[in-house]
C-alpha cells in the first residue's frame, strides 16, 4: 500500500455543495435481500419498520426493495456522479442497517481513497503569492509622461 | 474392462493461483523492468516498496518539518532576520504558531510574515535594553505577558 502505488485524490465536495442548497447526492438504493435465508433476518426487520420511514426522511433519494433468492444481501447505493457502492449486510441488525443507510446518505459519491490534505481552497493567497520580487525595492522609480519639450 | 486409475492418478494443484499472483503483481505495475511483469522479480520489489513505506512515515514528519524551517529561514533573512531569532522572539512574545502555519504564511501572505517578523526584532531589541540597560527602564510592551483566564 504505497502512496505511489494507490490512488489517492485531493479534498473536494461535489459542484460546491453546501455553500448554497444542499443536495443530497444518493441517488438511488437498492436492498437486495431473500425472502426465507436467515442472514437476511436483519433486512426483513429493518424493510418492516424502518425503510418508509428513511424514504420519507430522504425524498431525493429513490428506495427500490427487490426480493430475491440470493445467498448475501446486499445495498446498492447509485450516487449523482455515478458512482455505484456495494454493501454486504448479511448478518446485522436492523438498527445497524439504518445506521449503515444514513452513513452512505451522508457520503458524497466521491471515491473513498486516501485523501492528500484534509483541507482545500481556491485562493490560498490573499496577499498575493510570493515570488522573487515580493520583498524586492523597485531599481527604478514611478514611471511619469515625460515632460514635453519645448522645441515641440 | 475399464481403466479407472488413470483418473484417480490426477490432482488439482491449487485452482487459485492465478489471483494470488495477480494480488502481488497488481501492487507492482507501476515499476520499472521485469518487476512489473514476472512473479519471482515483483514478490520482492513489492516487498521493499512496503518496508520503503512504512519507514517513510516517520521520515515524512522529519522531512516536512526542515523543509517547513528551511523555507522560513529564508523568508526571514529576505527581512533581515535569522531562523533560530524569529522563532525566539515569537515564542517569547507567547505567538504559538507552528513552522507550518508560519511557512505558508510566508508563502502566501507575504505582508503578514513581514509584520511577524518586525514583532520578532522589536521583541529581541527590548531583550537586549533589558540585558544591557540594567533594570533603570521599563520593559518594553512586547515584553509583557498576557495572562489569559
Amino acid at each position: 500500500m504505497t502512496s505511489r502505488g494507490t490512488p489517492s485524490r485531493f479534498l473536494q465536495s461535489v459542484l460546491q455543495n453546501g455553500v448554497g442548497r444542499y443536495v443530497c447526492q444518493l441517488k438511488r438504493i437498492s436492498i437486495v435481500f431473500s425472502r426465507k435465508a436467515q442472514s437476511s433476518l436483519g433486512v426483513r426487520e429493518f424493510i418492516e419498520e424502518g425503510v418508509v420511514d428513511y424514504a420519507k426522511k430522504n425524498p431525493a433519494t429513490v428506495v427500490y426493495v427487490s426480493p430475491q433468492s440470493c445467498r448475501i444481501p446486499k445495498i446498492v447505493a447509485e450516487y449523482l456522479n455515478g458512482n455505484v457502492r456495494e454493501e454486504i449486510i448479511t448478518s446485522k441488525t436492523a438498527p445497524q442497517i439504518s445506521d449503515l443507510l444514513t452513513k452512505l446518505t451522508d457520503q458524497s459519491g466521491l471515491d473513498v481513497i486516501r485523501i492528500r490534505k484534509p483541507f482545500h481552497t481556491d485562493n490560498p493567497s490573499i496577499q498575493g503569492q510570493w515570488h522573487p520580487f515580493t520583498n524586492r525595492p523597485p531599481s527604478i522609480g514611478p514611471i511619469r509622461p515625460q515632460k514635453q519639450q519645448e522645441a515641440e | 474392462m475399464v481403466f479407472l486409475t488413470l483418473s484417480c492418478w490426477i490432482r488439482s494443484r491449487g485452482p487459485d493461483r492465478y489471483w494470488k499472483v495477480q494480488e502481488v503483481l497488481k501492487h507492482a505495475r507501476h515499476f520499472r523492468g521485469r518487476k512489473n511483469r514476472c512473479y519471482s522479480l515483483a514478490v520482492r520489489a513489492v516487498r521493499r516498496a512496503f518496508v520503503y513505506a512504512t519507514k517513510a512515515r516517520r521520515l515524512k514528519k522529519r522531512n516536512m518539518r526542515t523543509l517547513w524551517i528551511s523555507r522560513i529561514a529564508a523568508a526571514t533573512r529576505e527581512h533581515g532576520m535569522k531562523y533560530p531569532a524569529l522563532m525566539h522572539n515569537l515564542t517569547k512574545t507567547s505567538v504559538q504558531l507552528n513552522r507550518r502555519v508560519i511557512c505558508d504564511l510566508a508563502v502566501t501572505e507575504p505582508r503578514s510574515f513581514l509584520s511577524l517578523a518586525k514583532l520578532a526584532r522589536a521583541r529581541q531589541q527590548e531583550g537586549f535594553r533589558a540585558a544591557l540597560g540594567d533594570g533603570k527602564e521599563p520593559a518594553g510592551v512586547f515584553s509583557r505577558v498576557v495572562v489569559l483566564q
